[in-house]
C-alpha cells in the first residue's frame, strides 16, 4: 500500500504544511496594513492618554490630528520618547518602560512632567500576564490610580509604592501580587534612569 | 444525515460525554479563564470554532493521512486555524484581541481539540465530525459560564460587567483567584457523577 511506503508520510506532511503556511502567509500578508494601521492609532490614542488629553471621538483620523497637535516625538532613542509642549515649554514625557512580568515581557509608556515632580498617567502597550488576574493592570480602575502621582519624595529611589508600605500611593492588584511586584520595579527602574540621565545634561 | 445522530452527537458533547466535567479535558483554561462571564464566552465560542473546523479537516483527509503522523498532522492544523482566528480578531474586531488578549494563542494547547481529533474526527465523516466538534466546543463553553458565573457574581457583585449586586454586597476575594476555580470545578464535577451514578448502576 502507497501508505506504508517511506518517502509517502514525508511528502504528506511537506504537502500540507506547505498548503497552510501559504494560507497563513497569505492571511498576514494582506492584513498587515490594516493591523499596522491599528496598532498605531492604538499608541496615539495610549500616549495622548497617558498625558490626559482628551480626544473628541474614536475616529483614528481624529486621534491623530490631536496626535500631530499636541505631542513630538524624539525618535533619538528606541523605543521613542514622546513629549508634550504647552507655550513652546516642555510638559512632560511619555517614557517608555519595559521589563519582565511574571509571565512574559511587559511594555508600558510612563508620563511624568517636565520637572520630574509628578507622574501623569500609565498605559501599558503590550503584556501576557492572566486574564483577569495580573491582565488587571491594564483596567481603567488600577491605570486611573497613575493620574497626578507625586513623585517629587523618593524612598529608596522608589517613586511608585504600593500601599501600604511608608509612602505608598498606588493600590496593587489583590491576587496578583507578582504582577504588580514588576509593574513598580519597572517603572520605577525607568523613572529612576529617565531622571538621573536627563539631570546629567 | 439524520437528524436524531446530529442530536444525539449533540447530547453527548454538552451532557452525556462533556469534555470538562466528564471527560476531565480542557481543565487548565477552565481554571484560568472563569473569573468573568465575558472572558469565558470569548474563549468558548472561539474553541467552538476551532473544534468544529479542525475536526472537520482532520475528517476530510483521514483517508489519506499516514498513521503514524497523524498527531503531527493535527496539530499543524489545529495551529493554523487558531492562527487565523487570531489575525482575523486582530484586523477585524480589535476590541475582541484585545479582550481575547494572550488566550487565543492558549487555543492551541487545548486538549479539548486533539481530544476530538483522535476520538471521533479520525474515524467519521466530516460532517458528522463538524457537529462532534461544535458540541464538544459548547460542552465546554456551558460550563466555563456556570462557573464563571458563580466567580463573577461573588467576586465582583456583577454578570459580563453589569452590576447586580449593589453596594452592600462584599466581593469575596477568593472567587476571583485560582483556589476557586478548583471548589467549584470539583463540586460541578461531583454533584454531576454522583447523577450518573446513580443512571449508571441502573
Amino acid at each position: 500500500m502507497k501508505k506504508k511506503s517511506f518517502v509517502y508520510p514525508i511528502i504528506f506532511v511537506a504537502v500540507i504544511t506547505a498548503l497552510y503556511t501559504f494560507v497563513l502567509a497569505y492571511l498576514n500578508h494582506s492584513t498587515a496594513e490594516k493591523i499596522e494601521f491599528l496598532q498605531d492609532t492604538e499608541l496615539r490614542r495610549k500616549i495622548l492618554n497617558v498625558f490626559d488629553i482628551p480626544i473628541a471621538s474614536d475616529d483614528p483620523d481624529v486621534i491623530e490630528s490631536v496626535f500631530n497637535e499636541h505631542i513630538h516625538v524624539d525618535i533619538a532613542s528606541d523605543p521613542p520618547i514622546f513629549y508634550t509642549t504647552e507655550n513652546g515649554e516642555i510638559r512632560g514625557y511619555a517614557i517608555p518602560a519595559s521589563g519582565p512580568g511574571l509571565w512574559g515581557k511587559i511594555d508600558a509608556y510612563v508620563g511624568v512632567s517636565a520637572d520630574y515632580s509628578k507622574v501623569f498617567g500609565l498605559e501599558f502597550i503590550a503584556h501576557s500576564e492572566t486574564p483577569g488576574l495580573g491582565g488587571r493592570i491594564s483596567e481603567p480602575d488600577f491605570l486611573e490610580q497613575f493620574r497626578d502621582v507625586d513623585i517629587s519624595n523618593p524612598v529608596d529611589n522608589m517613586y511608585i509604592i504600593y500601599r501600604p508600605a511608608p509612602g505608598g500611593n498606588i493600590d496593587s492588584i489583590s491576587g496578583a501580587t507578582q504582577t504588580s511586584k514588576a509593574v513598580s520595579d519597572l517603572l520605577n527602574a525607568e523613572i529612576h534612569e529617565f531622571i538621573m540621565g536627563k539631570g546629567d545634561d | 444525515m439524520a437528524k436524531e445522530r446530529v442530536s444525539k452527537i449533540f447530547k453527548q458533547g454538552i451532557l452525556n460525554e462533556n469534555p470538562v466535567l466528564v471527560q476531565i479535558l480542557g481543565i487548565c483554561s477552565a481554571l484560568a479563564v472563569t473569573n468573568l462571564m465575558m472572558n469565558s464566552l470569548i474563549m468558548g465560542l472561539a474553541l467552538t470554532f476551532v473544534t468544529g473546523i479542525s475536526s472537520f479537516t482532520i475528517s476530510v483527509i483521514r483517508q489519506f493521512t499516514p498513521k503514524h503522523v497523524r498527531m503531527i498532522i493535527q496539530v499543524l492544523i489545529i495551529a493554523a486555524y487558531v492562527i487565523i482566528v487570531d489575525i482575523f480578531l486582530k484586523a477585524y474586531m480589535p476590541e475582541m484581541s484585545k479582550a481575547l488578549g494572550p488566550y487565543v494563542g492558549l487555543i492551541i494547547t487545548n486538549c479539548i481539540i486533539m481530544g476530538r481529533a483522535e476520538a471521533y474526527a479520525q474515524v467519521n465523516p466530516p460532517i458528522p465530525s463538524l457537529w462532534d466538534g461544535i458540541a464538544a466546543g459548547l460542552g465546554y463553553t456551558f460550563v466555563l459560564l456556570a462557573i464563571a458565573f458563580v466567580r463573577e457574581l461573588m467576586g465582583f457583585g456583577t454578570i459580563f460587567g453589569m452590576p447586580v449586586l449593589g453596594e452592600w454586597w462584599t466581593p469575596w476575594t477568593i472567587m476571583v483567584m485560582p483556589p476557586a476555580a478548583f471548589f467549584l470545578l470539583a463540586i460541578l464535577i461531583w454533584v454531576l457523577n454522583s447523577k450518573r451514578e446513580g443512571e449508571v448502576t441502573k
